[in-house]
């Protein structure tokens, strides 16, 4: 049986367990199969989906998300890699081969779609967003963080500690900056409009905002 | 005082439960209570953007249950008034990351310091729903003056009286007098016939409220306008002052009720 329900005393969770199929396709074929035999009662449940230590690109997370969409549950992590998860509800959607020893280092998580409210991703290296992060979604990452399209909500770059750790967005409009364990929000009742790309890093103790200069 | 935990629901959707928690929490505060607002609405928050504090979450209901936290580093001080907070529910989570046990345990412990814990419930008869309930005393039922909303409240109260809440009181929210004249609206009259509970206010239907929720501002600090008048006059019933439900949330304006006195001299 591959796939595993957790009832863990609250809720759900749905872990589909794809690391013994060699390729994608098998993979896709095999999900589906799962998800024709769980349950209706569970629809729209969270669902893991561990692909043991294959790498998986954006395009085909996106497909297999298409998949569970279809059968009406939604993905909540793609497990990959075999260490230990220190930490759950993170998502590591591609993994560079040459260093799967170490994911610690600096791996680059990509993210190639808009982030809505809810939605929380989280990263060990740095986190390049090709969309928006709306307002009440959030992103956190080890490194550096940066969003090609409009940050509106929460960001957390350097969570692990590391205070040289930027954000830089193409909108800066966050509801709240993290990094490290600085935590900023723009001030009350100013609603300051700039139409340019701007990085936030910490400088003397202080997040500050600057114009994003390349 | 004893504190007061008092859950705001109404199974319908969209018809003010959150503008209820908001306002009433705000215009306790302004009368010098110690109100602290639940947002229980886990996966699909709202009060903290309605009370315009959205930024200053850190912590949210789901790490006080969980211990990930104490209740004083999630608690958010409202921006305008000393006693007023607010706990955020999550966003990134779902209602069954909360049990109806562990609400009442943090009811219990937020029953210290307040005067009044306002639970925002979410919509629906669900989890959620027991969750927010569990560990109040009194429940605010929300209705609109529709059929639907109206179909739903007595729902509610029903499992409400199930759950052992029986003194449930009633708003009457976004009602329209002229409509009800017209007789295109149910009046406060049918729609207490239906559900027999105590009222406990009216609230007449306001664009200021879509205006102040934008902002982030509760109504109630706004001094013209009607709901918020409304929303003022509710905050001073439950505080144990005896106000009729008449003049400004009754009649549509000053003119409708000299014609009344009028036609009673007649």
């Amino acid at each position: 049986m591959s796939v595993e329900v957790t009832p863990e005393g609250r809720g759900a969770e749905l872990v589909i367990n794809l690391k013994a199929w060699g390729s994608f396709a098998d993979m896709k074929a095999e999900l589906e199969r799962n998800l024709t035999t769980i349950d209706s009662y569970l629809m729209g449940s969270m669902v893991s989906i561990d692909v043991g230590n294959k790498s998986i690109t954006e395009r085909q997370l996106r497909e297999m998300e298409d998949i569970l969409l279809e059968h009406g549950f939604h993905m909540k992590e793609l497990i990959n890699g075999e260490e230990p998860r220190s930490d759950p509800g993170r998502l590591r959607i591609y993994q560079g081969s040459e260093e799967a020893e170490n994911p610690v280092s600096n791996n680059t998580t990509l993210i190639y779609r808009s982030l809505r409210s809810g939605q929380k991703y989280r990263s060990e290296g740095n986190m390049v967003v090709l969309g928006d992060i709306n307002p009440g979604a959030e992103v956190i990452a080890g490194g550096n963080i940066l969003v090609m399209g409009a940050l509106k909500g929460i960001a957390h770059a350097g969570a692990y500690g590391d205070e040289s750790a930027v954000i830089a967005a193409y909108r800066l409009n966050p509801i709240q900056l993290r990094i490290a364990n600085h935590i900023t929000r723009p001030p009350d009742g100013e609603n300051i409009v700039v139409n340019t790309p701007e990085l936030a890093k910490i400088r003397a103790g202080k997040v500050v905002i600057e114009k994003l200069k390349i | 005082m004893k504190s007061k935990v008092l859950v705001i629901t109404s199974g319908k959707g969209g018809v003010g439960k959150t503008t209820t928690t908001a306002n009433l929490g705000t215009a306790l505060a302004m009368l010098g209570k110690k109100v602290v607002m639940l947002d229980t609405d886990i996966g699909l928050r709202n009060l903290d953007v309605v009370m315009g504090l959205e930024n200053r979450i850190v912590f949210d209901i789901v790490d006080v249950v969980n211990g990930n936290c104490k209740i004083k580093q999630a608690l958010i001080k409202d921006k305008r008034f000393e006693g007023l907070c607010l706990l955020p529910a999550a966003q990134t989570k779902d209602k069954t990351a909360v049990t109806p046990h562990q609400m009442k345990n943090l009811t219990n412990e937020l029953r210290k310091d307040f005067d009044f814990i306002l639970v925002d419930c979410p919509a629906g008869i669900e989890q959620g729903f027991k969750n927010a309930i569990s560990g109040a005393d009194d429940a605010i039922v929300v209705a609109t003056p529709e059929i639907s909303s109206v179909r739903d409240a007595d729902r509610i109260i029903g499992l409400l009286e199930a759950a052992g809440l029986s003194n449930s009181k009633l708003i009457i929210n976004r009602m329209r007098h002229k409509m009800v004249k017209r007789g295109d609206m149910m009046d406060i009259d049918d729609i207490l016939d239906i559900l027999s509970i105590n009222l406990l206010g009216v609230v007449p239907e306001d664009e200021a409220i879509v205006v102040s929720t934008n902002r982030g501002e509760p109504a109630v600090l706004e001094t013209t306008s009607r709901a918020g008048d409304a929303y003022r006059r509710i905050a001073r019933r439950l505080t144990g002052e005896d106000l009729p439900i008449d003049s400004l949330e009754d009649s549509v304006n000053l003119m409708d009720r000299f014609k009344k006195l009028l036609k009673l001299a007649r």
